[in-house]
């Protein structure tokens, strides 16, 4: 085991709170204390959590319009390369370029496409899964952030003492507060 | 006032039905344990007994879908006039039953029917084996499978011919195999929270492993179930065009050609609402014994019966009108040919019988859940669920067979007969949809319980709302 200085273990606060309401007040008191790399832990989407963490518009509507729009495009033109550019037929005399008989397929592959990235866009892209391993695991209280509790966790800045975000944790209304510590592999 | 008698009641108030979706005094520990429940406990005698049946009709698939490839579809019954039987027959009933899944899971979240919670995953997961079950016809039908994608999927071949676009069979493949990619997908990011629930929740080493594994490290974050929220509503919404595109375009499949009682304006809408009709009768079928053995009956309540006995009236009332437009238009419109199709061929001729029966199985069976008395028990609805389902499927013998065995010229007149081997492959289509159903029910939770928990949170703080103007809001 050689325990070189380049492994800096990441640490995070994990703060418990007994409802959801006072999850979503704390998180919102702590982001106005100025505590970056927030996030929250709850077995349900908690209503306005959002707002309470100070987020954006979600990136996930573009992501889907771009794979659907992509999906209607590509179809589109394949078929139009196919039937009319590369080896077209005559079948029943109707014209090589149908666009009534082109709709269907391009519809079913921007929806194709549409979902798919709104499935592969927010997994991979957003969410980075998967992903075994994350500092917070360490904690076996954790394991009931997907069961019934309801957390905060703040990542501890490079030089701050993890005891002001715990001692701001409580102020704020978090009744089990602990630091967790990446483990090292 | 009645209001304060329901406050705590878990359930959102609805002021024509107050009953709760929800029964009982849950929390989100206790949601988790009871609907975890079944996944945790060892599979019991019933499991076991329905699992070995199902075993062995899956093992008629096996048998007859290997005869089918020993010996090709000569050893089905079709062959001209009736190129098309049991093989289209079933493709499109399973089809039509897994409609019934994503209207639940989409449609519904869309309406934001909340007593959709209950069921969605337990009816998205039919559509998936469902469409399984489908795709095994069509695939098979080719008769050499293994070449199948030479014709179906455009690829460049070395002799540089592609798929003819402009077929309504060419569509159905780019649909059906979309359908199914997305059914996947919306199932699988409906689950992953669950999953994560089960890895968290569970006791043995391996079941962590492996539950972990597919949860792929979810570990609930707020920023990203912000994201989640809205993909989840952008499948839905997606899901529902295309849910509504599928059987429009199986429904081209006939509509587009020429023969009488297949050349109809009406398929399109009428094939849908004959899936969705069937769908909900065999998510019933399930449902009922499912909701006894599985310990759901505070989620899945009479009241959720009772809404899927309102929409099998519904759609079996556009089914009915389907039936009777068909009729009004071959008789309006003059047409020699399909007047004698519907008039003489389906009312009397020799598949009269499957005619009578669906008739009687998709039109008088439903108008009994008018009476509240027969929506609200079990047995009845679920006798009932069971008819549907054989009279959609006569509805589909009835279009392909009925339609084809009686064409323009007397002299190309044929008639059908199934072999053993149709019957066994349909058969067996059957066991791997229930052994299928089966290990879901054994391995994966039947209800979404992340999102009954946020039905329940939702229904909390409601009850919370109402009374806190009068007395002052306690917390």
């Amino acid at each position: 085991m050689s325990h070189g200085d380049a492994f800096v273990p990441q640490r995070y606060i994990l703060a418990e709170f007994p409802t959801p309401d006072g999850l979503l007040e704390g998180t919102r008191k702590m982001r106005e204390k100025g505590w970056k790399g927030l996030d929250t832990h709850t077995p349900y989407p908690v209503h306005g959590i959002e707002a309470a963490l100070g987020l954006g518009r979600p990136a996930i509507p573009k992501i889907v319009l771009a794979g659907g729009l992509a999906g209607a495009f590509l179809g589109y033109s394949m078929m139009y390369f196919m039937n009319v550019v590369d080896f077209p037929i005559n079948i029943g005399n109707r014209p090589p370029h149908s666009v009534p008989a082109f709709i269907p397929i391009t519809f079913e592959l921007a929806i194709l496409l549409g979902g798919s990235s709104a499935f592969f866009g927010s997994l991979l892209a957003l969410f980075k899964l998967p992903q075994p391993y994350h500092p917070l695991f360490e904690s076996a209280n954790f394991q009931r952030a997907s069961v019934d509790s309801y957390f905060l966790s703040v990542e501890v800045p490079v030089g701050k003492r993890p005891e002001d975000i715990m001692d701001d944790a409580r102020l704020v209304g978090a009744t089990n507060v602990e630091v967790v510590e990446e483990s090292e592999r | 006032m009645s209001a304060s008698a329901h406050a705590h009641s878990p359930g959102p108030q609805d002021p024509l039905d107050p009953r709760p979706f929800i029964e009982g005094q849950q929390t989100d520990k206790s949601l988790n344990d009871n609907l975890l429940d079944h996944v945790w406990r060892g599979p019991g005698k019933g499991w076991w007994a329905c699992f070995s049946i199902a075993l062995a009709l899956l093992s008629c698939l096996a048998v007859t879908l290997g005869y089918t490839l020993y010996k090709g579809i000569g050893a089905w019954g079709n062959n001209i006039p009736v190129a098309w039987a049991f093989d289209i027959i079933n493709f499109v009933w399973w089809i039509g039953i897994g409609h019934a899944g994503t209207l639940i899971s989409a449609i519904l979240l869309l309406f934001q029917q909340k007593w959709r919670t209950s069921i969605n995953r337990f009816a998205e997961a039919m559509t998936l084996f469902a469409v399984m079950c489908a795709l095994i016809f069509p695939i098979f039908h080719t008769g050499r499978p293994w070449f199948a994608a030479y014709w179906l999927f455009p690829y460049p071949s070395i002799q540089g011919i592609w798929p003819q676009f402009k077929s309504p069979l060419v569509w159905d493949v780019f649909a059906v195999s979309t359908y199914f990619t997305i059914s996947l997908l919306f199932w699988f990011l409906g689950l992953i929270p669950d999953l994560a629930a089960l890895r968290d929740s569970s006791q043995s080493k391996k079941a962590r492993f492996v539950y972990g594994l597919l949860a792929m490290g979810w570990r609930s974050s707020g920023r990203h179930w912000a994201e989640y929220k809205w993909a989840y509503l952008l499948l839905a919404g997606l899901s529902t065009p295309l849910v509504l595109s599928v059987h429009t375009i199986v429904s081209f499949d006939f509509a587009t050609s020429i023969n009488p009682g297949w050349h109809t304006t009406i398929f399109p809408p009428y094939f849908v609402a004959g899936a969705i009709f069937s769908g909900f009768a065999m998510v019933v079928t399930w449902l009922i014994p499912a909701r006894q053995f599985l310990g759901l009956k505070h989620v899945v309540t009479m009241r959720h019966i009772e809404n899927m006995a309102k929409v099998m009236l519904a759609t079996g009332m556009m089914v009915s009108y389907g039936y009777i437009m068909e009729h009004f238009v071959a008789w309006y419109s003059g047409n020699r040919y399909e007047y004698d199709m519907f008039f003489k061929v389906r009312w009397q001729g020799p598949f009269a019988p499957v005619f009578w029966l669906m008739a009687f199985c998709n039109v008088v069976v439903p108008q009994i859940f008018w009476w509240k008395r027969f929506r609200t028990s079990l047995v009845v609805v679920w006798i009932a669920s069971l008819l549907i389902n054989v009279g959609m499927w006569c509805e589909r013998f009835n279009i392909i067979v009925t339609s084809l065995h009686r064409d323009f010229l007397p002299g190309s007149w044929g008639t059908y007969s199934p072999t053993w081997v149709d019957i066994g492959l349909f058969t067996g289509t059957i066991g791997l949809f229930s052994t299928l159903f089966l290990l879901f029910l054994k391995f994966l939770p039947a209800v979404a319980v992340q999102e009954i928990k946020e039905l329940r949170h939702e229904a909390e703080h409601e009850a919370h709302a109402a009374p806190a103007g009068a007395s002052g809001g306690a917390h």
